[in-house]
């Protein structure tokens, strides 16, 4: 009966397997702590009493995927710091590696600086976006129910970190420009693969943070929809 | 009612010491006298919640039965969080008593 109940209780919590897990271990050892002290003869009484007060598990289930939620939107406002700041790291450094290795000038200035101007600005864009979802999400509470207020401050912080992501994309974008512009004045050696490795690395930070966009923007849909919340 | 102030609740339930759930929920029922009769389950996601926040800390455990158990204990931040809410809680309280101490005129 109590495996029952914590399958139905944690199948309305696929979405998220590691709390999936968390919940049902924790669970379970109230359910059966609360049935060991019912002091009935019976063990089906005993268990079906403590799932009795337990509550309504897809209640509950709801309950838990609201703090899910918030957590990801965190984790979302974390790696759009922690990104924006590794790509300006692995930007600095190219720069200071093309000046070390005396590396030949771009081809062609002019749309150099024009991409140039671009990329820098996206940069800020993306900076002071991210900033202001962060500033925004970390004075907002976590209600205990999801409720219209939060869905719209939910809302808001997604559409701040999604503005943030394109910006950050536009940048990482520039970046590629600039480095075959680069590549395109020089000839072929091993000093290539620095400035590739920190363009890769650029390209894998800007594709984390969209996948922790989109984690966050999932787990938002599928508390909006209880039906995709039972079979996700 | 009841609901906009489970956190406070929680958070003076373990104001004693570290717990697990069930003795969390075990301690509001004594010490409310059974008046918080709350669906049990709910506060799970309320102990989630305020470790979230950073009001809780949790460690893993294993019980004299042998299942794992999560414990909860109090942060400093929690701490601090607890004194405030019981002193918004005081004075409000008291405010409302004086109201209802007042003889009909």
């Amino acid at each position: 009966m109590i495996a029952d109940y914590l399958e139905r209780l944690t199948s309305r919590l696929a979405f998220d397997p590691a709390l999936a897990r968390a919940v049902r271990e924790e669970v379970e050892d109230h359910l059966r702590e609360a049935a060991a002290r019912h002091g009935s003869d019976e063990p089906a009484a005993a268990e079906r009493h403590a799932i009795a007060n337990f509550g309504d598990p897809a209640a509950i289930a709801a309950q838990f995927a609201v703090a899910s939620l918030a957590r990801r939107a965190r984790h979302a406002g974390a790696a759009a710091v922690l990104m924006l700041a590794a790509v300006f790291v692995l930007m600095q450094a190219r720069l200071a590696w093309y000046a070390a290795t005396q590396w030949p000038a771009i081809g062609m200035p002019e749309l150099g600086a024009a991409v140039f101007a671009i990329d820098r600005y996206a940069f800020w864009a993306a900076l002071l976006l991210t900033v202001a979802g962060w500033v925004y999400l970390q004075t907002r509470g976590v209600p205990a129910m999801l409720d219209t207020r939060y869905r719209r401050e939910l809302a808001r912080f997604a559409l701040l970190c999604s503005l943030a992501s394109a910006a950050l994309i536009a940048s990482v974008a520039g970046d590629a420009i600039l480095t075959c512009l680069r590549f395109a004045a020089a000839a072929w050696s091993a000093h290539f693969v620095v400035p590739l490795a920190s363009l890769a690395v650029e390209v894998a930070c800007a594709a984390l943070l969209v996948s922790r966009i989109r984690a966050m923007a999932r787990t938002s849909s599928v508390l909006r929809d209880p039906r995709r919340q039972q079979i996700c | 009612m009841l609901k906009g102030h489970l956190d406070m609740i929680v958070l003076a339930a373990l104001s004693p010491g570290p717990a697990h759930g069930y003795a969390v929920i075990e301690s509001i029922r004594r010490l409310s006298g059974g008046g918080f009769d709350l669906p049990e389950g709910t506060v799970y996601p309320v102990l989630h919640r305020l470790e979230q926040a950073g009001l809780l800390s949790s460690r893993w455990t294993t019980a004299p039965s042998g299942r794992r158990r999560r414990v909860y204990a109090l942060t400093g931040r929690g701490s601090r969080a607890l004194a405030r809410q019981r002193a918004v809680w005081e004075r409000f309280s008291g405010a409302i008593g004086g109201l209802f101490r007042r003889k009909p005129a």
